[in-house]
């Protein structure tokens, strides 16, 4: 808007009245400001030293202008009228000329240059910010620099200003972009380009209790924004995480949908309290994670790894700290957006096993077999010929068998069915996912709504997980010294499961282990099930698995949170937090009586958990001097958690149809069972930073816990770190280095601590048991837990050394970090002699240590305007040793069938089994003889030399977790396209894959996998399995090497191709933004590993059980297509 | 400027507040457990000495705890196959070991048992400590205190022979007790403690039989009597002095008539003679409470004839075993104490399984083909017919065959419709009554404490007892010492420095 100017001047005196006292004229225009609202600009020289009499009170009802002239004229001053309510008064001598071109209400001509002068204080200034794809910027910051005038540009880009001089320069910064400066000059509109820029320095970073300026950061944290964490649209905010930062692993191990992550950072730091990393959403913590959490919600998550980071979550900072900032409304916005995806799932790839006839195959040479290995029960007819076995399922056969095999033209039994039941239990199914978002905000207030909707069906049937999220937030500028808000969530997640239960009887198992001959359904329309045929192992076809047997997981979290934020001095703020999350789980299940066990079953388990936290600190920020400064934080947080779960379950319904939905329907009513712990905390906490000429920077952090879980006598303990930075490139030598734009040298050290046991473990509790006297139920009470009145925390002391680099004006970026974690004071639910008629003791007991090192390197390897290619590589390397273990260290062998071991010098995770030699020859059969073995027996290598094959010969055969992993992602842009090429790495991990137990060694009772085809025979001497044979003649089982496999792989994780449509036809749309892409993720995999997928786990909780898998849900192959638009 | 410093007052003022409520609510950091009551404040009333008593039981259920390996280990499985006449089908690494005694410490069975047994005399000793500090009847007391001692003894008579010298813990354990890392302590010492438990629980002044699954002083001088047999032979080696108490110990149960023997064999293993008749003292289980998996257990490999969720085939009989019954022997007809034919549970014609199963232990209730598929049957510890030939065997040691004792194992061939004994010397009546065991209580955990206390297995060729540290089973196996005791579990060696391991492991 161009000024107006109209000048009003009237040289009338006014007579003063003798009766009132002249005012000082400043005084008088202020009670004109405070009646009429009107504002002047002026000269104070020529205000200072006069007066007036005129009385503005008692003429308050006269026009302003009237008033104006009764006390500015006798003081031979004008005034000119510039907009409404604001005036200038200049003094009459001065106004002579009037400028031309102009209307003017002058009575006297006004003289040139004042009025020039005058004008271009008041120039007003508007243009459009895009970036260099002419995508309009919003948000952007425009600053009159060296004042505090501001603005900032709406969602079109557009901004206006007022400025005072030609001579003004516009300083546009936006995270993200390069800052640009322009001379106001005689233009009055202007079109902004914005360069991005390829340094994040001046990114503001969220830490514990508060935020940092990257470039100030000592500590090792790492920031991920919305758009990085949208790359991959998935369910889980965890997922979208995953490869993302460096020393965070982020293991997906399963197919289910709504995913099923487990996250590490830097290693682990403890055996049995929690490896899991705190959660902290909009600095309240987040008890349950943020699976509730939808991706789209976030606005930025930051990964505190080092201790400095960390110390100041105290107790629950050993395993790093997840903070998550959801998106809150922009200040003089609104915006509408909405977000959606849909895709299609598959099975990557099927695993070969047996079709019938490989199946009865098998069998024929199995029984043919039998006589070598079970002599006197073949003899004794123990074993039956499966070709006359058959006979007695023929169609139209009068035994009342089922009808399984039909009689080919040679009068033998050929099989009816032959089914592929992983096609059978798979599907191809269709994902979809809508976000609705209406934020914004005028000067004081921001707000926002965030809508959301996702559902993820999952690629074996019947299994699928939806989620419904609403959250408001909003934020008010009370007072110029308070601000409130708050941000109110609620999340209701239902996840359909089928029947998972590691491999010991599921629909996972099965649709590899379900003979292939028998079928879903017979024509009565009852199941199929391999009883139905004599010598199976006898369960329930999968997909009779997948249509009664129903287990549901519904969550409802609710969190509230809100704050008072003070201003109280300049740099010195205070605020208040007060946060609260209920997390309801129910979950019910139901097996109907059609299936084998023929018996239904129903139950729900439900729980209630209620936390909340109360967090007050001060924060002051002074620049002492021009080379000083400092940032200090002190503060107190109380929390508290109770949690109470119960389970109703009952037995033989009266009629399948009543489920879950009405237990007294059932006729063996179980017994209910409840529990709850609670536990509080009570803490302080506080940070020094301090900077010295922007080059030295010192980090000093502390942290006192208090927690309810510890022993008697170690109630509260301290947990403080220190962090120094040396920004090199601020040195004079390196400041005008071309070549270097950034370079930063960082170490800090500190303890953090694990309060995550149980809640009452230094008390010595009874439990209670359950017998039977007279056939009804007797309960009573027992030893519970050995108490230990001297249980506390652990305690980890961590140690990282990290570098930032930034060359040719941070086109490249690399930030590497080496750490040292040493974890003391385990909480270690240490064996004691079960002598005592305990087994264990919590005890703080047992050393581990982790090391590694990270490097992220990110490069703008094209930067044109309408192609750029830039690189993200990261890698992180693990190398964790337990140090001590117990009172003798002795071993622990815990796990899947005692699968795992935790011994000194060893990684945690190691898998602890035999060595397979192969298969005895016919050549070795002496030697075999002396174990008890003919040739075709397994060989499994006696390692003691003792001639005996037991326990005593176990070794470390492999371990679960990687020594190295990392991503590796290229994003190019052309004109309105981008792509990008993301590839997931991890190297030295092995599974340990028990389906091969089940797969291989049990052929004749349940279908196995192809590769018993080629099992020992005297013609095949160098035969990796055992010659086949009935189970019950000498199979023997091993937890071998025979089912360890190299589970390194390189996978394509996400291949994206996006569109954004020009600015142009988005203006003339009236939109904000439109793009459409396309997302093809788990595109490929590189391995050695024949299962499925070798990021695998079947034991969610264990992290040590990382690569143990046995039967987990295959994870997909998904292609998305994906809108996002905003106006 | 000058408005901040107009209400920095009263907003100082609301900052002091908050501080201050926030670090006034100092507490003492303590929440309480709502789930379970804490050691010190219990023991108040007779109904917690009741509960106290109750939760000693449950260890019981010990013989039939798997281990979480689902192949068919379990130590009641695990007792008979170590001793020679039984085998195991499916692919349990493990119960093949016991068989070819190639086990090593490390086999979860040997923990299994050992936790479960120690835990269960953890509990004895708390009640042991407690009760008699609560207020309550005094007859009460006595008799609740009676079934501890009994359980007490019950558990460190299977423990003192399977694992020979153990720790004797009588007191309750807590984080500073020196006896959380106990040294053994001798057998003989182990022994002296049994004998006096059972004494105690003798004179306590429980009911003489219980019908309901409590201990009682039928049990407790049953068990008595069982002990004092044990002591006389090996290790002990107490001799006559003890064979003369152990056959006293019997005559007391026998001459009591508590207890009579069943006309049918079936009633061992049904449902509606639980605690009743013969059976003086079993394990519980009942369907929807407590479950076992003994039927399946013993019911052939996926063989057909059951609806039971799984049929396991862990603990078979040898063939050569069920030959070796006299002719005629009713017990080893079918479906007495086995079965080798059933039929299909789909309904369509006879399953013969080509080999024995043992239908002592199948609950046709349960597992037939109108079954209702829950293995609830009770696990038998303590039956009359051992009592009997306790009092037989003992008093033949004495004092050679007596009518009283021709008496007691005739009536168990009568049972068996074999003809009576008569006219033999004593050491043809020792192996006659041996034998007797051998047939009688077969598959219920006896036969390998047999081979401990009389160093003899039998050979089921000739009927005959051979020398068992020289003698090859049926399985193809010669006992030498070091399988007379089981290891002590590599776990509790490795965290109890003070313990150390059995000879030869």
């Amino acid at each position: 808007m161009l000024l107006a100017l109209f000048a009003g001047v009237l040289l009338t005196q006014i007579k003063a009245s003798p009766l009132i006292k002249p005012v000082p004229l400043r005084n008088a225009l202020k009670q004109v400001t405070k009646a009429y609202g009107t504002q002047f600009v002026y000269d104070p020289k020529f205000i200072d030293g006069k007066t007036t009499v005129y009385n503005i009170k008692a003429n308050s009802k006269k026009p302003v202008e009237d008033v104006l002239k009764s006390i500015l004229y006798p003081n031979q001053l004008l005034f000119l009228y510039i907009s409404s309510n604001y005036y200038s008064i200049v003094p009459k001598d001065q106004l002579e000329v009037a400028t031309p071109g102009r209307s003017n209400s002058l009575n006297q001509p006004m003289h040139n240059s004042i009025t020039t002068a005058f004008i271009s204080k008041q120039i007003n200034v508007s243009g459009t910010v895009k970036d260099v794809t002419g995508t309009p910027l919003a948000s952007v910051t425009v600053n009159e620099k060296g004042t505090n005038n501001t603005t900032i540009t709406n969602q079109n880009g557009v901004f206006n200003i007022t400025v005072t001089s030609n001579e003004a320069v516009l300083v546009f910064s936006s995270v993200g972009f390069i800052n640009m400066e322009v001379t106001v000059g005689t233009q009055t509109n202007f079109e902004i380009e914005l360069k991005r820029s390829n340094s994040t320095l001046g990114e503001v970073v969220v830490v514990g209790y508060g935020t940092q300026r990257k470039s100030d950061l000592t500590g090792s944290v790492a920031s991920v924004n919305s758009k990085e964490l949208m790359q991959r649209p998935v369910i889980n905010a965890e997922e979208a995480l995953a490869g993302k930062v460096a020393g965070v692993n982020v293991a997906t191990n399963s197919g289910r949908p709504g995913g099923r992550t487990r996250v590490s950072i830097r290693g682990f730091s403890s055996i049995n309290a929690t490896n899991v990393p705190l959660y902290v959403v909009d600095g309240i913590e987040s008890p349950n994670g943020i699976d509730n959490i939808d991706p789209n919600n976030i606005e930025s998550i930051s990964v505190l790894k080092d201790a400095s980071s960390t110390a100041i979550y105290g107790t629950r900072g050993a395993n790093g700290v997840i903070i998550v900032t959801t998106k809150r409304g922009k200040k003089n916005s609104s915006q509408i957006s909405y977000d959606s995806y849909a895709g299609v799932n598959w099975l990557p790839k099927e695993l070969n096993v047996l079709n019938s006839q490989g199946f009865l195959k098998i069998e024929e040479e199995q029984y043919k077999n039998a006589a070598k290995y079970d002599s006197v029960g073949f003899a004794n007819g123990k074993y039956k010929d499966p070709l006359k076995k058959r006979m007695n399922y023929l169609i139209g056969n009068t035994l009342g068998n089922h009808e399984l095999f039909k009689l080919d033209a040679n009068g033998i039994p050929q099989p009816i069915y032959d089914i592929d039941w992983q096609k059978m239990a798979t599907r191809t199914p269709i994902s979809n996912s809508h976000n609705l978002s209406v934020t914004g905000g005028d000067k004081l207030t921001n707000y926002g709504l965030f809508l959301g909707y996702v559902k993820d069906n999952g690629i074996i049937k019947g299994s699928s997980a939806q989620r419904y999220n609403i959250r408001a937030v909003l934020d008010r500028q009370i007072k110029d010294w308070l601000k409130a808000g708050g941000t109110f969530a609620y999340s209701n997640m239902n996840q359909e499961g089928v029947n998972d239960n590691n491999g010991s009887y599921d629909v996972m198992r099965y649709m590899i282990e379900f003979v292939p001959f028998i079928p879903y359904k017979y024509n009565d329309g009852t199941y199929g099930n391999s009883g139905n045929y004599e010598g199976l192992e006898r369960v329930d076809n999968p997909l009779a698995q997948i249509n009664e047997i129903k287990r549901r997981y519904n969550t409802n979290t609710f969190t509230g949170n809100t704050y008072l934020n003070f201003k109280l001095t300049e740099g010195l703020e205070f605020t208040s937090t007060l946060g609260v999350n209920v997390y309801n789980e129910n979950d019910p299940f139901f097996q109907s009586s059609k299936l084998v066990s023929n018996k239904s079953q129903a139950s729900i388990s439900s729980s209630e958990s209620k936390f909340w936290e109360w967090s007050n600190r001060i924060n002051y920020v002074k620049q002492l001097n021009e080379d000083n400064r400092i940032d200090v934080l002190a503060g107190a947080e109380l929390q508290k958690d109770t949690y109470l779960g119960w389970t109703a379950r009952t037995e033989n319904l009266s009629d399948d149809y009543y489920q879950w939905y009405n237990l007294s329907a059932g006729a063996t009513a179980l017994a209910p069972s409840s529990g709850s712990t609670s536990y509080q905390m009570q803490s302080y906490f506080g940070r020094v930073n301090y900077s010295f000429k922007d080059k030295y920077l010192v980090t000093l952090t502390g942290r006192d816990d208090g927690s309810s879980r510890f022993g008697s006598n170690n109630k509260f303990a301290f947990f403080p770190s220190g962090a120094v930075a040396w920004k090199i490139s601020q040195e004079d030598f390196l400041k005008q280095s071309k070549a270097i734009s950034n370079f930063k040298l960082r170490a800090s050290y500190g303890l953090t601590g694990n309060s995550a046991i149980g809640s009452y473990r230094s008390l010595a509790t009874l439990s209670t048991s359950t017998y039977v006297f007279n056939d009804t139920r007797a309960s009573g009470s027992q030893i519970g837990t050995l108490a230990n009145p001297n249980l506390k925390w652990e305690k980890t002391a961590q140690l990282d050394i990290g570098l930032d680099l930034g060359l040719y004006n941070n086109r490249i970026n690399l930030v590497a970090d080496f750490y040292s974690k040493q974890t003391h004071d385990l909480l270690l639910d240490a064996p004691v002699p079960s002598s005592s008629g305990y087994t264990t003791v919590t005890r703080n007991i047992g050393s581990m240590e982790n090391k590694g090192l990270e490097v992220s390197l990110n490069t703008v390897n094209i930067d044109h305007k309408n192609l750029t290619w830039t690189t993200n590589f990261n890698i992180s390397t693990l190398k964790n040793r337990v140090t001590a273990l117990g009172a003798k260290n002795e071993d622990i062998i815990y796990g899947f069938k005692d699968l795992l071991l935790l011994r000194v010098g060893q990684s945690v995770g190691s898998f602890y089994g035999y060595i397979r030699d192969g298969i005895w020859s016919t050549k070795e059969a002496q030697e075999a003889a002396t174990y008890g073995q003919l040739p075709g027996d397994l060989r499994i290598r006696d390692l003691n030399k003792d001639g005996v094959i037991n326990g005593n010969d176990r070794a470390i055969i492999g371990k679960g977790i990687p020594d190295f992993f990392g991503t590796f992602s290229n994003t190019v842009r052309y004109k309105n396209f981008d792509l990008t090429l993301e590839l997931q790495y991890m190297s030295g991990n092995d599974v340990f894959d028990n389906s091969r137990n089940s797969g291989e060694a049990r052929q004749g009772i349940a279908n196995s996998y192809a590769s018993v085809l080629n099992a020992w025979t005297p013609d095949n001497q160098d035969a990796v399995l055992e010659q086949v044979r009935p189970t019950g003649a000498g199979y023997a089982y091993y937890m071998d090497t025979r089912k360890l496999q190299d589970g390194s792989f390189i996978r394509g994780k996400n291949l994206l191709l996006g569109y954004t449509l020009p600015a142009s036809l988005q203006h003339r749309w009236g939109l904000n933004n439109l793009r459409v892409y396309a997302s093809f993720q788990n595109f490929f995999i590189i391995t050695n590993y024949e299962g499925y997928d070798p990021e695998v786990s079947n034991y969610d909780n264990d992290v040590f059980s990382q690569g143990v898998n046995y039967a987990s849900y295959p994870k997909p192959r998904s292609l998305m297509l994906g809108l996002n638009v905003s106006f | 400027m000058n408005f901040i410093s107009n209400s920095i007052i009263s907003r100082s003022l609301f900052f002091v507040l908050l501080i201050a409520i926030s670090s006034g609510c100092k507490k003492s950091l303590v929440e309480k457990n709502k789930s379970n009551i804490t050691q010190e404040n219990y023991f108040t009333s007779a109904s917690q000495a009741v509960a106290a008593i109750n939760g000693i039981y449950p260890a019981l259920q010990t013989f039939q705890t798997g281990n979480g390996l689902n192949y068919g280990e379990a130590p009641f499985v695990s007792i008979d196959l170590i001793a020679g006449h039984a085998t195991t089908l499916g692919q349990s690494l493990f119960n093949n070991e016991m068989i070819n005694h190639k086990s090593s410490p490390t086999d979860p069975v040997f923990k299994v048992f050992w936790v479960g047994f120690y835990n269960g005399i953890a509990n004895a000793n708390l009640a042991i400590a407690k009760i008699p500090g609560i207020e309550m009847d005094d007859s009460q007391k006595k008799s609740l205190l009676g079934e501890a001692y009994f359980l007490r003894a019950f558990y460190y008579y299977y423990l003192v022979r399977l694992y020979g010298n153990i720790p004797l813990i009588t007191e309750p354990i807590n984080f500073s007790s020196p006896d959380l890392y106990p040294k053994a302590a001798t057998t003989d010492e182990v022994y002296d403690l049994i004998v006096s438990d059972l004494k105690e629980a003798e004179t306590s002044g429980m009911p003489n039989v219980d019908l309901t699954g409590r201990a009682s002083v039928g049990a407790a001088k049953s068990l008595l009597a069982s002990v004092y047999l044990t002591m006389a032979g090996s290790p002990l080696n107490k001799g006559v002095e003890y064979y003369k108490l152990a056959a006293e110990k019997a005559k007391e149960v026998l001459d009591a008539g508590w207890y009579s023997l069943f006309n049918d064999y079936a009633y061992l293993h049904d449902r509606a003679h639980k605690n009743k008749g013969e059976l003086i003292f079993q394990v519980q289980y009942k369907t929807g409470i407590a479950t076992n998996n003994i039927t399946p257990f013993v019911t052939p490999d996926k063989i057909g004839i059951s609806k039971l969720p799984s049929e396991i085939g862990a603990l078979m009989p040898r063939a050569e075993f069920v030959h070796s019954y006299e002719s005629g022997d009713k017990r080893a007809q079918e479906k007495q104490f086995f079965f080798s034919e059933y039929p299909a549970a789909s309904g369509s014609g006879i399953i013969k399984f080509g080999e024995y199963a043992l239908y002592k232990f199948w609950l046709l209730e349960a597992a037939g083909p109108n079954g209702d598929r829950n293995s609830d049957e009770n696990w038998t510890l303590l039956r009359l017919p051992q009592v009997m030939l306790v009092y037989a065997e003992a008093s033949n040691e004495v004092s050679g065959p007596t009518q009283e004792a021709y008496d007691q194992v005739n009536l168990i061939r009568k049972r068996a419709e074999l003809s009576p004994l008569s006219g033999l010397t004593k050491d043809e009546f020792r192996e006659a009554i041996w034998r007797e065991r051998y047939h009688e209580l077969c598959y219920e955990n006896k036969s390998y404490f047999d081979i401990q206390r009389t160093r003899k297995a039998f050979n089921t060729s000739t009927g005959h007892f051979e020398n068992a540290l020289s003698f090859k089973n049926e399985s193809g196996v010669v006992f030498n010492e070091q399988y007379l005791l089981w290891p002590i579990p590599q776990s509790e060696i490795d965290v109890n420095a003070n313990l150390k391991q059995n000879p030869g492991w």
